[in-house]
């Protein structure tokens, strides 16, 4: 039985997972869809009512009854590599290979319908809520007086996107920013603005949960520091217990939002609480492994690897 | 008129990275020229960046 890890030659990441299917003796399939057509060949068959499908690339052939699980990790858009790539192209090419593989019956780390909607960040927040996390007074708008009306009534705020920056530019940096109730807010009106209460911390904290084990590590913050991502602090990230209600909240938030891995950020305030403050349904996790020792690696090939989903059964991807 | 959330956005030089590892289809991971598993080095996987939040940042939107 194999591991299918969807994902780009590039991502080393993965690579640490791969390792640890090696030295496991658990065969695996690497395959980045960009590479579909071409490199990579598929093939579906649904006759006198059964189904047959198997994928090829680099000599290894995967056939999907032999199939353990998906690791959706890094993918490159489906025939993005093709010698005559198109939006069509990668339409045509996403239905064969998805429609293929969600034919089958294995489990994913993340079902890519339930990464679609935890990708959300209004749903995480709702969802956070649901759970029991903390989460900072948030407003989602379109309009510039409610925007406004929002920032005064907080008087720190932080605007961030919800989606990222733009795709296309990657020398675009757009970290989350602190701003206060004399912004001009006009621009609002041209497009969605995520508005939060501002969080003073004293570290930024990445909890990273695989199945049902959880590493937590802490990055203490420079002063007024607002995106951990950008800037060098000094600092680095260190092991930590997850308190006992944190814990339970992210146990109750993966099984809502049917994921077998997630990265979750939160703030850590000057009282030592923690804020949630979005959850990555595919964040990265090797900055985490390399810097805290924590084997996070080896919790993600044991749960593509094993046998029986045990509690993870939960995360086959019905929802 | 602009959105309000891009007033926030700027232009960064992006890191010059050379990456002095390959991929290698039949280990279907990065080796080093010696051909030992880029993730034996951790020292080097760091000083990359390439496994970081804001590396993600660049080419996706799970970060």
């Amino acid at each position: 039985m194999t591991v299918l890890i969807l994902t780009s030659e590039e991502d080393v990441t993965a690579d640490m997972v791969v390792a640890r299917l090696h030295e496991a003796g658990a065969p695996v399939m690497r395959l980045d869809p960009a590479d579909l057509p071409g490199k990579a060949v598929l093939s579906a068959r649904y006759a006198h009512g059964d189904f047959e499908g198997h994928l090829s690339v680099n000599g290894r052939v995967l056939s999907m009854g032999g199939l353990r699980s998906v690791w959706v990790r890094r993918p490159g858009e489906p025939a993005a590599h093709a010698a005559h790539s198109s939006a069509w192209l990668t339409a045509e090419t996403r239905q064969a290979l998805f429609g293929m593989l969600y034919s089958g019956s294995t489990r994913w780390m993340n079902h890519p319908r339930n990464a679609d909607r935890a990708r959300l960040k209004p749903w995480q927040l709702r969802a956070a809520h649901l759970s029991g996390f903390a989460v900072p007074p948030t407003v989602f708008t379109t309009s510039p007086r409610l925007a406004r009306q929002f920032a005064e009534e907080h008087r720190e705020v932080v605007v961030k996107s919800a989606s990222g920056p733009p795709p296309g530019d990657p020398t675009l940096a757009l970290p989350t920013t602190l701003i206060g109730p004399d912004s001009d807010f006009s621009g609002v009106a041209a497009g969605p603005a995520l508005l939060q209460r501002y969080i003073r911390k004293r570290a930024d904290i990445r909890l990273t949960c695989v199945s049902t084990r959880l590493f937590a590590a802490r990055k203490t913050a420079q002063p007024d520091q607002v995106d951990g991502r950008y800037g060098d602090t000094g600092h680095t990230w260190e092991a930590v217990s997850v308190p006992e209600r944190v814990g339970k909240s992210v146990h109750e938030y993966v099984a809502m939002a049917g994921l077998a891995y997630a990265a979750f950020d939160f703030a850590e305030d000057e009282e030592g609480f923690w804020w949630f403050l979005e959850c990555n349904q595919s964040g990265q996790f090797g900055f985490v492994e390399l810097e805290t020792g924590q084997p996070i690696s080896e919790a993600v090939a044991l749960w593509l690897a094993q046998r029986q989903a045990g509690r993870g059964q939960q995360w086959r991807g019905r929802r | 008129m602009r959105p309000f959330t891009l007033n926030y956005a700027f232009p960064r030089p992006l890191p010059i990275v050379v990456t002095p590892y390959s991929f290698d289809e039949s280990l279907q991971l990065n080796v080093l020229p010696d051909g030992r598993p880029a993730v034996t080095d951790r020292d080097l996987l760091l000083a990359a960046g390439t496994t970081t939040s804001t590396a993600g940042s660049q080419t996706h939107f799970d970060d």
